[in-house]
């Protein structure tokens, strides 16, 4: 794991992330680069694979109890369909899951997408290690909210 | 929100509430056996023993996915309340693990507000029987009817899913050829019902009077299984399954002989995991220290002999 | 059990005996002269791979390639088996098609930018369209909300494809549309349009992608079981083999499978596995392989490797000549010709010093040409990042430009060929291609190997592998991981106006307010029975419907009803 101050946040227990493309899109190059190279940093990958609708990534998520959500999509409809994911989760008050964003998204849209609670918003090209440390301090943020009193 | 104190995520397991399920899973399937996972499992464990436990086996890409899609969407439809543990192997390399076994059956799952959970298969550093076990505890406490427990014959997990199961399906179809034949031997003891699927291929009808000609030749108690064909395209043969799922859960629940030996394999998993746990540091310590290793390197003792110094130390 | 098909594996083992021969003079040399000179220099030897994971030698000689291989491998343009070029006199007789890639937002953009294109001097259409159409959702699904006119046109009806086409007379253009799943809908509402412009049904031409194995494989976007939508496209065979005869019905397609991740020899081996099997679907319709095989077409991708690429589409017409004629008994020269249509890269652009991407697409169009293409797409420089701006897509068409009229690459076909290098490569690209196609026979084919999730698995595996080799600076992409400059800001990009969104769900309800409901619904129930027939033929079903204007989604509707739809299997 990329962070070591994190270790003990993720002992005994990886990060859990779910890959989905959530939108209409069948681009699955990158998402696909993504899922076996978090799998090789040690995390579970769950992998929705392609055209699931936003409350299937919600209802997933929230069954499989991950730490992280990575979206993309490559088709030009994030600002409306992650924006749903982002919604359904504040509807059913699941604050402890972080979602990160991905593909092709203007600069223009990252503020907004952040302030939907959407962090990252990597475009193609970003190194692998770079998004694996942005999920990493992401999740630890997660586990610290999570953490139950023993 | 989700409670985060723990009596408040146990009372939330027994209402049935998703989301203090899910946690709880989460806390019981850590590597290591946690004071929170006993706990939890301490005070559920009274309201745990109504569901039907049903495993799901057969080798991989036999369509075990989008049955269970299938079967869980037509038990809800009549009103059962249904869950699925999905077992995963982990990349042994990494220890990460790509589970993707939802694809075909997540839309099915949503619509019917079906719960399922995938758990991966930690490779050999151990606590997978644990988490199973306790996993379908917190699902039989939260209420369910059935629970469906699916493997993708990952050695161990399998083991597992015959142990903690009271009905398991043995999911075969055609094309196997030799490999049925290979397999026939080991698994047919395994099965409480067989199921053909792809019964729409050539080769399918073949396969199924294959095995129902070996398991009349083969000795077997007061339970004869029966072997069920299914379309998973058109659903056909998918009623008769339901029925002799039911049939069979009827039949268990009756014989005491069988219980006997679930809750047996149960306490022998949980002690084995207990003692383990109890001296993890120990023996952690003990692998960790290079000159221990070094000296079976050297030959200057053997496996055996290191391993007995351990235990007497801490006994 | 039926007997295997040796011929693959036959041919397979020819090609690995032919390409494997010692080279004496190479290793001497290599002995003699280049190991001094490497240990005198310090040069640090490693291993010089291309996409396809062929090591390259230091140098290629006469004795790398058979010493029969201008008479039995490479022949004279438009001769068997066709390795030098399709026509006698190629870019003399007949220039590539430039052919520009459109279609975004709405209907009546998209008709505004084909006739500017045909204002500069583009001489095909060729559209695009949108995430819902291209998996036959309406405008008006749930589905479709944020995505209308985002990838391409949108287009829930037939009085969609009305505006795009208005003013445009068909009779005088050739139009491609890049459409799978929903491509008998699409060519139905071209045929029901020339109709009503009076164009007689043998003079509308054009090209349907139709390549659904490519779906599966690389791109994705399916509505129904693959055998499914093979049996439509089958039906849109022999009815454009009767009735149109100008209307190429399957593009198929490379282009995707290399966008996906692969590498060019996969490329090529699984395109062409793809078009075998199209050619052993329509023999076994019934039709004249000499008939319709004429009638495909192909679509390639062209990268930065620029060597590779050049050896891959020659490679790729020597196989198609070779296989069409000694396995698929094709008499017909004609038959054997393998015309294709190329794209440059979109995988090796970047948004980083986006002006680098005009001299990469520059060298892959070159590729392209010498190379043997038919026809042509440049990408735009601002391609990475969204859909091209109005003076991106000038550039791109003025590189062909540029390369047809000032270069002196077209003065003589195939200027490459004969090249030691050029000739090995075309061989072991062949070779390679061979061992897939074996290899697939063993797995059951094409459809099985695809089912099973096989040929995804191959290509996840090539795209993992080169962003390992990315992100261990093994491989370069300038200005990404080499001669990065700091503090770079993405384009401005070319923003589809949410009006697009509105404008079509406005002329969707009129179009369904408008409409004689009981002709929809029985030209509907009338298609449901008929895709329940096997035998039956659904294209003039499917006319119908459309000219009732029963919408995208509501046909498409009616084969999820009979067919079911596709989920893909675990490939991770």
């Amino acid at each position: 794991m990329e962070a070591g101050k994190n270790q003990s946040l993720f002992k005994g227990k990886p990060i859990k992330i779910l890959l989905a493309k959530p939108g209409i899109d069948g681009h699955d190059r990158g998402i696909l680069v993504l899922a076996k190279a978090f799998r090789d940093a040690g995390m579970e990958v769950i992998y929705v694979g392609l055209l699931p609708t936003p409350e299937e990534v919600v209802d997933t998520a929230v069954n499989e109890d991950v730490d992280a959500i990575a979206l993309s999509l490559l088709n030009g409809a994030h600002m409306t369909v992650f924006k749903k994911v982002a919604d359904l989760m504040k509807s059913r008050g699941v604050n402890d899951i972080a979602v990160i964003g991905g593909g092709t998204i203007p600069e223009a849209d990252k503020p907004k997408l952040e302030k939907m609670g959407i962090s990252g918003n990597y475009g193609p090209g970003t190194p692998i290690s770079t998004i694996i440390e942005h999920i990493t301090s992401r999740a630890a943020e997660m586990r610290k909210l999570k953490a139950m009193e023993e | 929100m989700i409670p985060l104190r723990l009596d408040e995520l146990i009372q939330g397991i027994i209402k049935g509430d998703r989301r203090s399920v899910s946690r709880a899973i989460s806390i019981v399937e850590n590597e290591q056996v946690s004071f929170n996972a006993k706990k939890i499992v301490k005070e559920i464990y009274q309201y745990t023993g109504r569901a039907h436990i049903v495993g799901i086996t057969g080798p991989p890409g036999i369509g075990k996915s989008t049955m269970i899609g299938n079967l869980s969407a037509m038990l809800s439809d009549i009103g059962r309340k249904v869950s699925v543990v999905a077992i995963d192997a982990s990349s042994p390399f990494t220890g990460g693990s790509l589970l993707g076994n939802r694809i075909r059956m997540q839309e099915s799952l949503t619509r019917h507000g079906i719960f399922m959970r995938s758990l991966a298969n930690r490779g050999l550093k151990g606590g997978l029987s644990r988490s199973i076990w306790d996993t379908v505890k917190i699902l039989d406490a939260s209420g369910s009817d059935i629970i469906i427990v699916e493997t993708v014959g990952a050695g161990q997990a399998d083991l597992d899913v015959v142990n903690l199961a009271e009905t398991v399906l043995m999911v075969l179809g055609p094309g196997l050829g030799d490999e049925i034949q290979a397999i026939k031997a080991g698994i047919m003891e395994i099965g409480s019902l067989f199921v053909i699927n792809k019964m729409d291929l050539p080769g399918a009808f073949i396969a199924q009077k294959d095995i129902e000609e070996t398991l009349a030749m083969s000795p077997r108690g007061e339970w004869k299984p029966p072997v069920v064909g299914v379309n998973s395209l058109t659903r056909e043969g998918y009623e008769d399954l339901i029925k002799e799922i039911d049939r069979h859960g009827k039949f268990v629940k009756k014989s005491s002989d069988l219980s006997f030996r679930k809750f047996r394999t149960e306490l022998e998993i949980t002690i084995d995991e207990e003692l383990r746990s109890r001296f993890h540091q120990e023996i952690m310590g003990f692998l960790t220290d290079s000159e221990k290793i070094r000296s079976l390197m050297e030959k200057r003792t053997d496996p055996y002999s290191a391993a007995e110094s351990l235990i007497n130390s801490i006994a | 059990m039926e007997k295997k098909d040796s011929y693959w594996s036959e041919r397979y083992k020819e090609l690995k005996d032919q390409n494997h021969r010692q080279n004496t003079d190479f290793d001497a040399w290599a002995e003699g002269t280049l190991k001094p000179w490497n240990q005198k220099t310090g040069y640090q030897e490693r291993e010089f791979t291309n996409s396809s994971n062929i090591p390259i030698k230091e140098i290629y000689s006469s004795k790398d390639i058979p010493e029969d291989t201008e008479k039995r491998l490479l022949g004279l343009p438009g001769k068997f088996p066709f390795t030098r070029g399709i026509y006698p006199n190629m870019y003399r007789g007949r220039l590539w098609t430039m052919r520009m890639f459109s279609g975004f937002g709405t209907p009546e953009d998209t008709n505004k930018r084909l006739k500017y294109l045909i204002k500069h001097g583009e001489s095909g259409l060729s559209i695009a369209f949108d995430m819902p159409t291209l998996y036959g959702f309406d405008c008006d699904n749930p589905r479709s909300d944020g995505e209308i006119g985002k990838c391409g046109v949108n287009v829930s009806s037939l009085k969609d494809m009305e505006v795009i086409f208005n003013g445009i007379d068909l009779s005088k253009v050739s139009t491609s549309m890049t459409i799978n799943a929903p491509a008998a809908i699409l060519t139905a509402m071209y045929i029901a349009i020339g109709k009503k412009q009076g164009v007689p049904l043998d003079q509308l031409a054009g090209t349907v992608q139709a390549d659904i194995l490519k779906e599966y494989i690389a791109q994705k976007e399916w509505i129904y079981p693959p055998e499914a939508h093979l049996r439509l496209i089958r039906d849109m065979m022999v009815y454009c083999t009767e009735n149109t005869p100008k209307w190429n019905y399957i593009s198929i397609s490379g282009y995707h499978i290399r966008e996906a991740g692969s590498s060019a020899v996969q490329e090529l081996a699984f395109t062409l596995a793809d078009g075998f099997y199209y050619v052993e679907m329509g023999k076994k319709a019934g039709l004249d392989v000499d008939e319709f095989a004429p009638r495909l077409s192909f679509f390639f991708n062209s990268s930065i490797n620029f060597f590779e690429e050049i050896a891959k589409l020659r490679a790729a017409r020597r196989i198609w000549a070779r296989v069409l004629m000694e396995k698929y008994g094709a008499k017909k020269d004609r038959t054997l010709l393998l015309r294709f249509h190329t794209q440059t890269s979109g995988y090796t652009l970047t948004w980083q010093q986006p002006l680098n991407n005009v001299i990469r697409t520059t060298i892959e169009a070159l590729a392209a040409v010498l190379g043997g293409t038919q026809s042509l797409h440049t990408n735009s420089y601002d391609e990475a990042w969204a859909l091209p701006s109005e003076e991106a897509v000038k550039i791109a068409l003025r590189t062909q430009q540029i390369i047809a009229e000032e270069t002196g690459v077209i003065d003589t076909a195939d200027p490459l060929g004969g090249s030691y290098y050029v000739e090995w490569l075309t061989n072991r690209m062949e070779e390679e291609a061979f061992r897939y196609f074996d290899q697939i026979e063993r797995m059951g084919g094409i459809l099985e190997a695809v089912k099973a999730g096989y040929i995804q698995k191959e290509i996840a595996a090539t795209s993992y592998r080169r962003q390992i080799r990315l992100e261990e600076g093994k491989e370069i992409m300038v200005g990404v991981n080499k001669h990065v400059e700091e503090g770079e800001q993405p384009l401005n990009i070319l923003r589809i106006s949410k009006k697009a969104q509105k404008n079509q769900l406005e002329r969707l309800s009129e179009v369904k307010s408008r409409r004689d409901e009981v002709k929809v619904s029985q030209a509907l129930e009338e298609l449901e029975a008929a895709m329940r027939e096997e035998d039956e033929n659904t294209m003039p079903y499917i006319l119908k419907a459309v000219e009732a204007y029963a919408t995208l989604e509501e046909i498409s509707n009616v084969g999820r009803k009979v067919f079911g739809s596709w989920k893909e299997p675990v490939i991770v």
